[in-house]
């Protein structure tokens, strides 16, 4: 399984807790991007003429933010140059305070098949302290659009004074919207944005209320028919993205425009996280590329590992084994004892107790070799 | 060869802020050693440490010429010592090399505890003294009271002692003559077997190990085949010289001088300090009076946080021993810290520079664990033990009774602190013995005290209750029969040995509960909870726990978060690599030393 990743870096304003490249909507400049995001992918395109991808994933930023002929324009490139399986899944992320009905035919003209919608929160005054420019009001009247199609809301835990009442709640609008999917993400206040100074002083939920909220939410979801099937994300059954499924597996993946990440044939690499940089690289036939690792040996096990543990299914050691060409068993015997009050294993499966999925990185950290 | 009726060999003694290093820096203005643009604040502190300070640490000797008024030019060996309690064996290591000594007395505090036991060292090294009083610059300065005091409490005669202030360059002319009139000339025979008195030493990596010596008898020079009384090795001389401060290389170094030799020296062990240098062939029959050892009271677990730079720490503490003759090493082991040392200090401030030396100039990170004393354990068989490590105490059914080690403590404070001072003494368990007051501002307070009571927080305490203006100073008075029983804590059930101390019976409880309290905040919650309980003798006194963790996690991890999510993780693991594991639990390497931190005034 492989993925195609193209990021949009364009929003009407940015979020209190993005640290995404993002910028904002600006005619003449969503213009030169997309003429050089049509350009990389033609290049990239060709460059992996052999492979076939079977997800292709339009994040952002807000996708939804520009013209919806920029997007059907990328789409039809991608087609164009790149082989993509029969039934790909072909997902697009949505604000929504800026949609229409236009946009969602058009995006559905070039088969885009998922909306993912940020949701974010239930209630319009934590949208409006996170500084979102929809209401819980807009979310409905986006699914509305989206009637019977395949939709996912991300929901955000910790915000200021929340409630596990408020996220029940919040979930409870989203089944109302018709979703099959849900992603449910602690909020991670990174340094730069302005949600960090609330942070800094103590004005977000600490991590144990957001640990219980979790908790709340988790059962809740499970009740209403949506299963986890990894650590932020639930999914009625049959729902769960493919394209996200291939980044737990370590499949490989391509990213197509500003910031975007891929990993091919064993690199992982990154495009710069400027939008000038990307354009001028692009247009000068130069790699946008800012960073690359070729990664082997221990740390590609780990990567597997780490990866694959993050999701209910946890990992094959059939698969690690035929992988690496290793014995997992016995190269892992020490952490599989020292950690085996955390862990599920039956000898090919391995995976992480569920009530310990939310304290993984220790459980992780002893794979580190 | 330098004319011996021409050398003055000389060190400076004073209490701790009376002038010593200045003066020093004074001498070697005046003597044309040093232009003022080199001169740094303090000349002799060469060390960060010491600048950091404000304490000499290292022993430096420095050669000045000096042209007197009676038309000849003298040759001065200026040998530093150090100021504090901790470093009385350096200090009489020096005045074995010297003739006299300039006794520093600040004109406006007049004797002071440092003052009379340096004074009392040098007299009993049978040095003149040369009384000096400093600080003439000050409104303050009442030195007819200073000089009376000198008489009075020493017995020296200050009669002509130069009056001057060492800051601002007064009468410092007077104490270069007087050096020269009253400090006698070396005796010694240059034509006898060379005898040379080893009284400092530091391994260099090019030269081998650099002796600094006196020369008592005879002369040595490059070539000259040489051996010494403690070691059966020869070793051919490479280089001999004097200091200017700086290593100066001469020819030869002959009855009188004061210099370093070089010869290739490898292992720093063959150059025990204190030890005589004479030469291979027609050797001196006897060494010269070696020094008194220096015998360590406070004893610590020192441990590599990375186990692997065992070797690193070894030659570290081994370089360190090379000038320091009373830091004792034994190697250890821990079930909790892996391998490591047990070290023995002179007492709280030795064990901090060496602690810092061993970090700074070789830039290790280490783990210390809690102070302790040398505990004397009379078994039920009779026999009696040495603990200096809680971990080896024999069990309680094999002890008869134990004995710790005791202080003489002198306090000195001004008069409105001695109650806060007599509740922190009380507290501590110690005697009361005698209070005198010195004058209207300063009083002297006498307590016997259990040195294991010092070693922990004594001197901040002091401190803190008297806003730092009470200074402390003691002596080791034998042992005392006490009601001492060892505090374990386990971790999660466990017993960590690094934890352990041995503490009096009466202060078990109320120890237990702090060190569980403070251990509580420096353990970081993990993914079960960790019980922290203090025990005696198997019986639990005190408990607390940290809760496990409820979140650990990155929310996110999608194409472009796996790198970051692995560089995140690498943090975590390094950050472990400096946690100790105790059976399942992870403690930071912090956590062994807080327990020396708790403040048990509250």
């Amino acid at each position: 399984m492989s993925g195609i990743y193209v990021h949009i870096p364009f929003c009407m304003r940015k979020c209190t807790y993005c640290d995404f490249a993002s910028y904002p909507k600006e005619t003449y400049k969503a213009e030169s991007y997309f003429a050089c995001l049509y350009r990389e992918t033609e290049g990239r395109g060709r460059q992996l003429s052999e492979k076939v991808f079977d997800t292709v994933y339009i994040g952002g930023g807000t996708p939804s933010a520009v013209d919806s002929k920029f997007i059907a324009g990328e789409m039809r490139q991608i087609r164009k140059f790149f082989s993509l399986t029969e039934n790909p899944e072909i997902t697009i992320e949505l604000n929504p305070g800026t949609v229409d009905q236009k946009k969602i035919d058009e995006y559905k003209s070039v088969g885009i098949n998922r909306f993912s919608i940020g949701l974010q929160s239930g209630y319009d005054d934590q949208l409006k302290r996170l500084n979102r420019i929809h209401t819980a009001k807009d979310f409905l009247l986006c699914c509305k659009l989206l009637k019977g199609e395949n939709i996912s809301a991300d929901i955000l835990l910790g915000l200021h004074d929340q409630t596990a009442e408020q996220v029940k709640k919040t979930i409870d609008l989203a089944i109302a919207g018709g979703v099959s999917h849900i992603s449910m993400y602690a909020l991670t206040p990174e340094p730069g944005t302005p949600i960090y100074t609330d942070y800094l002083n103590g004005e977000l939920l600490s991590d144990d209320e957001v640990a219980d909220i979790y908790d709340i939410a988790r059962a809740y979801l499970k009740e209403k028919g949506f299963l986890r099937y990894e650590v932020s994300n639930f999914a009625k059954e049959g729902f769960y993205s493919r394209h996200n499924y291939n980044y737990w597996q370590r499949g490989e993946y391509i990213g197509l425009g500003v910031s975007a990440s891929s990993f091919i044939d064993g690199r992982r690499f990154t495009n710069t996280y400027n939008i000038d940089e990307y354009i001028n690289a692009v247009i000068y036939n130069k790699t946008p590329e800012i960073a690359s690792d070729v990664i082997e040996g221990k740390d590609a096990e780990f990567e597997f590992i780490m990866l694959g543990l993050r999701t209910e299914k946890g990992i094959k050691v059939s698969e690690f084994d035929r992988l690496f060409s290793k014995d997992f068993k016995k190269e892992y015997a020490d952490v599989l004892s020292k950690k085996r009050a955390f862990l599920d294993f039956d000898g090919e499966n391995l995976k992480i107790k569920e009530q310990y999925l939310y304290v993984q990185n220790d459980i992780i950290l002893a794979f580190m070799k | 060869m330098a004319d011996r009726t021409k050398i003055r060999n000389f060190c400076i003694i004073a209490h701790i802020d009376h002038g010593k290093s200045t003066l020093a820096d004074r001498l070697m203005e005046k003597t044309g050693q040093v232009s003022e643009r080199e001169s740094k604040e303090q000349l002799l502190d060469s060390m960060d440490l010491e600048r950091e300070r404000g304490i000499t640490i290292k022993l430096t000797p420095v050669r000045m010429f000096y042209k007197a008024k009676d038309g000849n030019e003298y040759i001065f060996n200026l040998i530093d010592t150090p100021g504090h309690v901790d470093f009385t064996y350096e200090v009489s290591r020096s005045l074995k090399a010297c003739e006299g000594a300039i006794l520093i007395v600040d004109a406006t505090q007049g004797v002071q505890a440092q003052t009379m036991a340096n004074a009392y060292l040098a007299i009993d090294n049978d040095l003149e003294i040369m009384p000096v009083i400093n600080k003439m610059d000050l409104p303050s300065a009442r030195p007819d009271e200073a000089a009376k005091e000198l008489e009075d409490i020493l017995g020296i005669d200050a009669s002509d002692a130069p009056r001057i202030s060492a800051k601002s360059g007064l009468n410092v002319e007077e104490v270069l003559e007087q050096i020269v009139s009253k400090i006698p000339a070396p005796k010694g025979d240059e034509n006898a077997p060379l005898k040379a008195l080893i009284f400092d030493s530091y391994y260099d990596n090019f030269k081998g190990v650099i002796c600094f010596v006196r020369i008592m008898d005879g002369s040595v020079k490059v070539g000259t085949r040489i051996k010494t009384f403690m070691s059966d090795k020869q070793f051919d001389v490479t280089e001999v010289g004097v200091f200017t401060p700086k290593m100066f290389a001469k020819d030869s170094l002959s009855a009188g001088e004061v210099g370093y030799i070089a010869a290739s020296i490898k292992s720093i062990e063959d150059t025990a300090v204190g030890d005589t240098i004479t030469t291979a062939i027609n050797p001196a029959k006897e060494p010269l009076a070696g020094y008194k050892k220096a015998l360590p009271m406070v004893f610590s677990g020192v441990f590599p946080l990375d186990g692997s730079k065992f070797n690193d720490l070894k030659d570290a503490l081994l370089k360190l021993k090379l000038n320091d003759a009373a830091l004792s090493i034994e190697p250890d082991n821990s079930a909790a810290l892996g391998f490591g040392f047990r070290c023995g200090f002179l007492g709280l401030l030795h064990m901090d520079v060496i602690q810092e030396r061993i970090e700074r100039e070789f830039d290790l990170e280490i783990i210390t664990t809690a102070p302790s004393v040398a505990y004397k354990v009379y078994k039920t068989d009779g026999s009696v033990l040495t603990v200096e490590n809680p971990t080896h105490l024999p069990p309680t059914t094999e002890i008869d009774y134990m004995e710790e080690p005791m202080i003489n403590a002198s306090i000195y404070t001004p008069p409105e602190y001695v109650g806060p001072i007599m509740e922190l003494c009380q507290y501590k368990r110690g005697v009361y013995k005698d209070m005198i007051y010195l004058d209207k501002t300063r009083v002297q307070l006498k307590y016997s005290l259990p040195l294991n009571e010092i070693i922990y927080d004594f001197f901040d305490s002091l401190k803190s209750r008297t806003k730092g203006y009470a200074s402390f100073d003691y002596e080791q008075s034998g042992y005392q029969k006490s009601d001492l029983v060892k505090l374990d804590m386990l971790l999660n059930g466990e017993i960590c040995d690094a934890l352990s101390i041995i503490v009096h019976k009466d202060k078990a409880y109320e120890r237990g509960r702090q060190i569980a309290e403070k251990l509580k905040e420096v353990i970081p919650r993990q993914m079960f909870e960790i019980p922290i309980q203090a025990a005696v003798g198997g019986k639990i006194i005190a408990r607390e726990t940290v809760k496990a963790y409820r979140k650990d996690v990155l929310a996110k991890c999608y194409g472009g978060d796996v790198t970051r999510k692995k560089k995140l993780l690498e943090k975590q693991k390094e950050g472990k690599k400096k946690m100790r594991s105790i059976g399942t639990v992870e403690i930071p390497s912090e956590a062994f030393i807080t327990i020396l931190k708790t403040d048990s005034d509250k």
